[in-house]
Formats: structure tokens, C-alpha cells, sequence
């Protein structure tokens, strides 16, 4: 079978894998979207990988004051856990910590959602019997005190087990600039689109991970065949003239959302050509066991 | 299909409980057994077909034409659908409803939507004392839902109010929100005395200020208010377009009971 090229740029026949998560939406906003972002950033920070950061979260796009609730500057933020009962958890210490804590900010339900999440129905006690309850066009609301006024928090957000994790795409090239201006393209093609985040420093990670290690309670470690410095002793997937490999990892609210991304990744990669550095796109997989979701490249591509 | 209209013959010479007119009981009968339903509330008998014509099939959307003040308990306990009424209203408008939407293009009695649930009633016109208020043998007033009155409100309008939204587009009178429990009303204009008694918890929105205020009443100052903001959008949408801002002054109380409710009087 001939092999499958994008402008000189190879695209390797195989597959992303990846895992059913639970995840939620909440609208943040503020006074204006610098302070909307700020909190948003916060609360999404430390939130790349469910390996060590309890979820997995991102800003996915900002809000036109049209678009939001109190008419304010807002900003989409996407939480993802492996259970229900995490996604409560970091749901409520990342939102009472994060935003409850930034001036001037609201907090609302961003997904409608098989089940509900407390939001602002937890928060409230911060209030110590001083919060008021507001039922809004059917929403509830909570209006909290604090120095600078009010927190408005909406009572419940919606949460859906239909969350994709671990959508990925892994950039091959001859230089590690050429890399990483091709894989920032991907990450801000990924960024125009809805329902999906890339966690991973500026949406890229450099480490990605295989499943254990030789060490015991360690349950990741660096993904060796992808190390460009240990070609000559392990069972490298890299040609000789890779020097570096970054990857995308990206979460979805549906699985329709990731392979929308990573078609769209798959094409910004590619739009600087072979001639810009890149040599091949893949992506990670564990064999197909552990994930249901499996992403095929050469069907994503099309 | 075509609404189910009532038109008025002539003036009743008793009072007239429209109450069983809703859709929920209407939807399964024929003309005749409709014409045939019992309505007088005197030893005089008197059904539907007596004082009105009746016309149209959908019992979904019901239309009285021509009533008037004595015309009681219209959508009273209404559970689905919608009312339209050509006319003025007597007492008991939507009283108890739990579900659907009533309008009125004139005005209407006392204890409009007293106790309602649910739903939306919005009169054109005047409301009598108690509107959304509570109803003899209940233990709270309106427990969810709008109501607007495009007019000016009776007395005790929201009394032992627990949840909901009530605005009045004229003067309220006396006792406005009087023994509030929770809930919220918008008060476009004026307010008469004492308005707040009582008021235990949810909110009393003044575009004006009240002419007079209870001492028992806190003042916060002038705040931001991001409910404000919220509660205009929402308004706007619903084709309500009420400028109310951001900033409010906020008075607590009344502190002669909980006092965890307030005033919020737009700056």
C-alpha cells in the first residue's frame, strides 16, 4: 500500500487511542476578559495530565458580553476526570479556590449534561448564612458575599460521561524549532474549535509517557521509543534524522470533537511542508487494549 | 385548530367561578359537555352555555371575550396551557397554578396568582389587593413562577411571598412584600406605606426610590450587584426590556425579623 503523504510529511498509518472521561463546562466571568482569563488560568492551572494533577483542564474559548449570562466578558473553561466523583471534587476546590477568589468574578453552568454537578450549591456556605438563593428563568443562583461584593454562582452545572481523553498527535521532525512551530500551528488550530482543550503547556507536551517503568510505583514513564537520544538502544519508532518529537494531547467533551481536532491539527502540521522540517505525524497508542476510542489516522486525515 | 373561545352573552347577575375552564378539564369534552358545566355560585343554577358562547375546539388555548370583574377564578389550579382573557379578570386569577400561561388584557381582582407555583400571568391592566399574594387555608403566598401587572398593584401585593418573580409596571400599595419569605418584585414606579414589613428573606427592587422606608431597615450603601445584570438579560430575553444596571442601593431587613432580606433601589 502507498504510503500516505500530506506535502512531503508522512503520515504514519495508525492510530490514536483513547479514553472514555467525564467531564463538565463552566462560564467564567468578570469585569473584563483579562480578569475573566485570569481566573480561568488559575483554575486550569496544574491540570495537564490525571496522572499526578487530579484532572485534566483548559480554557476553550472566550465569551463575546452578548454571549455570556450577565452581559460580562467570559471565559469557557472544560474539567475532565476519570469518575463523577473527582470531577465533583476538583470541580469545587478549583472554583473555591481559584475563581470565587479573583475580583469581581461570576461563575455559570457551560453544559446542560445527563447529571448535575453542585457549583455554587457547594460554594454557598462560604457565605456562613449570609448567601441569598436566586431562581432565575429556572436556573438558581447563588449570590455569595465577599470584600469586593458578590460572587454569583450558579447553583449546578452539567456534567457528561461522554468525555474523550487522550486524543493525540505526535509532530516528527529534522529540528526541534521546526517541531515546535508545527505543533504550535496544530495547537492554535485545535483553539478555534469548540468542545475540545489541549492541557499541556501551551498545548504541547515534550514527555510523552508508556504505561509503567522499571521502577517500582511508578506508573509512567518516558515513552523511550519516541526519545530521539536512545535511537541506537531501544526499540526507536524514530528515523535517524529526527531530532525531536512533541505531542498533542487533546480532551473532548465527544469523541466527534477530538477527531475534528485532530484533523485539524493534522492539517496545520502539515501546512509548512516537508520543506519547513517536519517529517512525519503519528500518534500514541498502547497496542488498542486500554482505550475503546481508537482514531485512525488515515481516516482523521480525510 | 382553532382556540376554544368564551364570549360573554351579557352581564351575569351572580358571580361566576371559571375554574373549571382549564384545559386539563376541557380537553376530553365535547361542546355540549362543556356548555353543560356548572358555574354559578349561588342557588341559581347556572352553566356555561347560560352566559357564554361558546366557539373553537382547542382546549389547549382557551380565549374568554368580553368578561368582566365578577368573572372569579380563571386558570385557578391551571396545570397546562394557555388563557387568554379579552377582558378584565374578577378574584382568584391563575390562584394555585402550578404550570402554563394566562394573559389579560384588562385587569383583574384580588389574590391574582395568590399561591401560584408556577407558570406566568401577566395583566395588562390593574391587580387587586394580594396579587401574588396568599390564599385562605395556604401557609405562603406565591411559591414560584412570574407574574406581571402592567398597572398599579392593591395592597399586600407578595404577602408570605416564598419564591418567584412579581413586577409591577404602576404604583404598589401599602404592605408591598408584606411577610416575604423569599422570592423577588421588581417595582417599576411608586410603593405605598410600608412596604417590607416583615420581609424576612429575597428581594425588593425599586427602579424609584419609596417615598418612605421602614426603620427597621439597614443601610449597605451603593453597591454592584452582578444579580442586576443577570436579571436585566434574562428580562430582555424574556421581551421584557427593564433598564436596571448594576449599581443598587441596598438596605437590609427587616431586621424586626430575620432580616435577611433586602432592598435593592436602583442608583
Amino acid at each position: 500500500m502507498a504510503e500516505l503523504k500530506i506535502k512531503g510529511i508522512t503520515i504514519v498509518e495508525t492510530f490514536a487511542e483513547a479514553f472514555p472521561m467525564v467531564g463538565t463546562r463552566i462560564i467564567i466571568t468578570a469585569p473584563t476578559l483579562e480578569w475573566a482569563l485570569i481566573a480561568a488560568r488559575t483554575m486550569t492551572g496544574f491540570a495537564t495530565s490525571v496522572i499526578a494533577c487530579g484532572a485534566e483542564a483548559g480554557i476553550e474559548r472566550t465569551l463575546s458580553p452578548k454571549e455570556t449570562l450577565d452581559g460580562r466578558p467570559g471565559v469557557a473553561v472544560l474539567l475532565f476526570t476519570m469518575d463523577s466523583e473527582k470531577l465533583q471534587r476538583q470541580l469545587r476546590n478549583r472554583v473555591g479556590q481559584c475563581v470565587l477568589t479573583s475580583p469581581g468574578s461570576a461563575c455559570f453552568a457551560g453544559l446542560e449534561g445527563e447529571k448535575k454537578l453542585k457549583l455554587g450549591a457547594s460554594l454557598r456556605f462560604f457565605g456562613d448564612g449570609w448567601q441569598m438563593s436566586k431562581l432565575v428563568g429556572g436556573r438558581r443562583f447563588w449570590r455569595i458575599p465577599v470584600m469586593d461584593g458578590e460572587f454569583l454562582c450558579e447553583a449546578t452545572t452539567g456534567l457528561t460521561k461522554k468525555a474523550v481523553g487522550g486524543g493525540n498527535l505526535l509532530v516528527l521532525g529534522r529540528s526541534h524549532a521546526a517541531v515546535l512551530a508545527a505543533s504550535e500551528r496544530a495547537v492554535n488550530a485545535i483553539a478555534a474549535l469548540h468542545d475540545v482543550i489541549t492541557p499541556f503547556p501551551g498545548g504541547i507536551v515534550r514527555s510523552g509517557s508508556k504505561v509503567g517503568s522499571k521502577y517500582k510505583g511508578q506508573i509512567a514513564s518516558t515513552n523511550d521509543a519516541y526519545c530521539p537520544t536512545l535511537k541506537a538502544a531501544v526499540n526507536t519508532a524514530l528515523p535517524l534524522d529526527v531530532e525531536a518529537v512533541m505531542e498533542i494531547v487533546i480532551d473532548g467533551l465527544t469523541k466527534e470533537s477530538i477527531a475534528k481536532a485532530m484533523h485539524a491539527g493534522i492539517h496545520a502540521v502539515a501546512k509548512g511542508g516537508a520543506k519547513a522540517g517536519v517529517t512525519h505525524i503519528t500518534a500514541g497508542n498502547y497496542g488498542g487494549n486500554l482505550g475503546p476510542h481508537h482514531f485512525h489516522l488515515k481516516e482523521i486525515v480525510r | 385548530m382553532s382556540a376554544l373561545v368564551f364570549e360573554l352573552k351579557q352581564k351575569p347577575d351572580q358571580r361566576l367561578d371559571l375554574s373549571p375552564l382549564v384545559s386539563s378539564r376541557l380537553k376530553d369534552l365535547n361542546s355540549k359537555q362543556i356548555e353543560a358545566l356548572a358555574i354559578g355560585t349561588t342557588r341559581a343554577k347556572l352553566t356555561v352555555g347560560d352566559v357564554f358562547k361558546v366557539k373553537g375546539r382547542d382546549a389547549s388555548a382557551l380565549r374568554f371575550v368580553g368578561t368582566d370583574g365578577r368573572c372569579d377564578k380563571i386558570g385557578a389550579e391551571l396545570t397546562e396551557g394557555e388563557i387568554v382573557v379579552d377582558g378584565d379578570a374578577g378574584a382568584y386569577l391563575g390562584a394555585g397554578m402550578k404550570r402554563g400561561r394566562i394573559e389579560v388584557q384588562g385587569s383583574a381582582g384580588v389574590l391574582a396568582g395568590a399561591s401560584m407555583a408556577g407558570g406566568s400571568i401577566a395583566i395588562s391592566g390593574h391587580a387587586g389587593e394580594r396579587a401574588g399574594g396568599i390564599l385562605v387555608g395556604e401557609t405562603m403566598g406565591m411559591r414560584g413562577g412570574l407574574l406581571t401587572i402592567g398597572g398599579d398593584a392593591g395592597p399586600l401585593l407578595g404577602e408570605r411571598m416564598r419564591r418567584g418573580l412579581v413586577i409591577v409596571g404602576g404604583d404598589a400599595g401599602d404592605y408591598a412584600g408584606g411577610r416575604m419569605i423569599a422570592g423577588t418584585i421588581l417595582f417599576k414606579r411608586g410603593v405605598g406605606r410600608n412596604a417590607g414589613y416583615g420581609l424576612r428573606r429575597g428581594s425588593l427592587i425599586f427602579v424609584k426610590e419609596p417615598k418612605e422606608l421602614l426603620p427597621t431597615f439597614g443601610d449597605c450603601g451603593v453597591l454592584e450587584f452582578d444579580y442586576l445584570r443577570l436579571l436585566e438579560r434574562w428580562l430582555g430575553g424574556s421581551g421584557k426590556r427593564i433598564k436596571l444596571g448594576a449599581r443598587a442601593r441596598r438596605l437590609m431587613g427587616d431586621m424586626s425579623v430575620l432580616g435577611k432580606g433586602e432592598m435593592l433601589i436602583l442608583a
